[in-house]
């Protein structure tokens, strides 16, 4: 039977979303066209982001490297860019960064059966000693010309972002894959019921290392467009933002178990997840209290999503089947 | 019936080489170092290590508890510098040093404890909870430090970390050995041990045989955090003064001494010995970058290539046992 569309959770969660913003323009300066554009602006490198990471989710896995990979991704745009190469040029090759680097992850995860979760905290601490070790000024760059910042300050009618609008493209992509290609499914598959899935034709080890190289395409294409909205790069300020990421996900209602959950989900997850930490900055909260919220929204939006709320009012006995599985 | 002794024949063969292999591995560290650096032979250098590694150590304990039940606790560092943060602010506030140290202890206990309550309670896997918790302490110690720096702790607490027994061997390492006796006992000869590691190879089949594992896991997600507040003071007595920096990088130096050691991350396999080993070699280490002027960044770098190393190389023993076991059938 096909669901009502006002009962699915991306209604509610959209209902949610234009609630707030309502809400931030009735009570700050939220409305106008300067908090409008920075909203845009600083929502679409993480609506990317919170699609990757909802991928790798999808699949049971969890990447917490993404925030270095960002950095990685910005730093070589903007070597690039210094170097005197156009947008065409160092915008792919900073992709091609982040798809190796995620394919590694994958591929280390996939072989050698070790959860994800410690191969990419390892590598996490691996790319920030690589930063400070082997980059200059621990990849620091500054001065950014015109040929690496025209982009990100692009904006169509004087207040939409180009990159706000290469997001919600690249966004839009993804929600069409994952829902009609065969593709899309097997992620589904992999992440829900891995045996079914074997059972069904799919290769789930290779669905999943496909799963890590596109989350690094879209690391690249996030990371690319965070960079070039400023007129510099530092590659170790985007450790952390990976938490950003997960948060949006899992509040967009992807469930961290995987195999389940929907991308549209995740970017008004992204937009949620913003909006808070803007309202909070509005209401004059210190910065450092994002932490702590963030720490408590994913307890509270995974413990909604994992929690058997049917088993509680029957007093069913709770067997835990999937603990530590990855 | 053969084959579950056979099995357990070549289990034990096999634990011994790897412990093997990693005393080699610490003692050409050891060597390497030496000849490198002839300084590092000297038995104060030498016993420094012992008296940098007793926060990690302990911490590492619990750790090789919780990773044998397949779980882990990424939230360490950050509930160390809570509790770290917690005793600073309480001393400089109420000059009472007594009051610091049982806030402290009881804020570790208390994360510790919601980590356990979360994960035994509810469905959510651990490493989402501690991933959480450890975002939310960081905020919490933020929250209560802001920017500021407490120091001036008296001499009398400084010397929980700063006497040494014999004039050589620090008394960190003491704390560690002793624990690690206890630990070693409860793990290997007690019922908790046996539990533990039947929660990391099959919680289910634990559960049906009538054994509380919930309690099991409340109790080990809230000793991590009990350790985690006494490694803080440790830590403190040594460095002296409590910020928001300190413990960032103490999540992954824990997690490599134990995987280092042996222990599954996949649960139901370890060794609290091989714990032990792997905290010295990360020690040896962290002396050896520092007397050769590298900087911590070298050491997180190698720190975390060491662990994607030993994570293959055990997951790569695995594979040769199970095709070994299937050549002999």
């Amino acid at each position: 039977m096909k669901k009502r569309i006002t009962l699915t959770r991306e209604f509610i969660l959209g209902l949610i979303v234009l609630a707030f913003m309502i809400f931030l323009a009735l009570t700050t300066q939220f409305a106008t066209r300067n908090g409008l554009f920075s909203m845009m602006l600083d929502v679409s490198p993480t609506i990317l982001g919170a699609i990757a990471l909802s991928l790798v989710i999808f699949t049971g896995n969890i990447d917490i490297s993404a925030g270095t990979i960002l950095g990685f991704v910005s730093y070589t745009a903007g070597e690039l860019a210094i170097l005197g190469a156009p947008i065409w040029l160092f915008a792919p090759a900073a992709f091609v960064v982040g798809v190796l680097l995620s394919g590694l992850n994958g591929y280390i995860t996939v072989r050698f059966k070790v959860p994800s979760i410690v191969v990419t905290l390892a590598m996490n601490m691996v790319h920030l000693g690589f930063y400070a070790t082997f980059l200059h000024n621990s990849g620091w760059l500054e001065n950014l010309g015109d040929n690496f910042t025209w982009f990100g300050r692009g904006q169509v009618f004087g207040i939409i972002p180009f990159i706000f609008i290469v997001s919600i493209a690249v966004a839009a992509l993804f929600m069409f894959i994952m829902k009609f290609s065969k593709f899309g499914k097997s992620v589904y598959a992999v992440g829900g019921n891995r045996q079914a899935a074997i059972y069904a034709g799919i290769n789930p080890d290779g669905t999943v290392i496909k799963v890590f190289l596109v989350e690094g395409l879209l690391l690249g294409i996030a990371g690319t467009l965070k960079a070039v909205t400023r007129s510099d790069v530092l590659p170790s300020s985007f450790q952390g933002r990976e938490m950003t990421y997960i948060a949006a996900a899992i509040v967009g209602g992807v469930n961290i178990m995987g195999g389940s959950g929907k991308l549209l989900g995740a970017v008004f997850g992204a937009l949620l997840v913003y909006l808070l930490s803007t309202a909070m900055i509005y209401l004059g909260f210190q910065d450092y209290f994002q932490y702590a919220l963030q720490g408590i929204i994913i307890l509270v939006a995974v413990f909604i999503t994992v929690t058997d709320f049917s088993a509680w009012r029957k007093k069913r006995p709770t067997v835990i089947a999937r603990r530590g599985e990855n | 019936m053969e084959q579950p002794i056979s099995v357990q024949q070549r289990r034990r063969g096999f634990r011994i080489t790897y412990q093997t292999a990693l005393f080699s591995l610490l003692v050409f560290l050891i060597a390497l170092f030496g000849v490198l650096q002839p300084v590092f032979f000297a038995p104060d250098v030498l016993f420094n290590v012992t008296a940098i590694i007793g926060e990690i150590g302990i911490m590492a304990l619990a750790m090789t508890f919780i990773i044998t039940t397949g779980g882990i606790d990424l939230s360490v560092g950050y509930n160390l510098q809570l509790c770290a943060v917690i005793f600073g602010s309480v001393y400089t506030s109420s000059h009472n040093l007594t009051l610091a140290i049982l806030l402290s202890v009881a804020t570790g206990i208390l994360c510790g404890f919601l980590n356990g309550i979360i994960i035994s309670r509810t469905r959510i896997p651990p490493l989402v909870t501690t991933l959480a918790t450890m975002s939310l302490f960081r905020g919490v110690s933020m929250i209560v430090a802001g920017t500021n720096t407490y120091s001036g702790f008296p001499d009398g607490f400084k010397q929980i970390s700063t006497i040494n027994l014999f004039d050589v061997i620090p008394i960190q390492f003491i704390y560690f050995i002793v624990l690690f006796a206890v630990f070693n006992l409860f793990y290997s000869r007690g019922r908790l041990g046996r539990n533990l590691k039947g929660i990391g190879f099959n919680e289910n089949a634990l559960i049906f045989s009538g054994i509380d594992t919930k309690r099991n896991l409340l109790f080990i997600y809230t000793l991590s955090g009990l350790m985690c507040a006494l490694a803080a003071l440790i830590y403190l007595g040594r460095l002296s003064a409590a910020t928001t920096s300190m413990g960032n990088d103490l999540n992954l130096q824990v997690v490599t001494a134990v995987v280092l050691g042996g222990t599954s991350i996949m649960g139901g396999i370890g060794s609290v010995t091989g714990t032990f080993i792997g905290v010295l070699i990360i020690g040896v280490l962290r002396k050896g970058f520092t007397l050769l002027n590298f900087s911590g960044n070298i050491f997180n770098f190698t720190l975390g290539v060491m662990l994607i190393v030993a994570l293959i190389v055990f997951a790569w023993l695995e594979e040769r046992k199970k095709t070994a076991g299937r050549k002999s059938k």
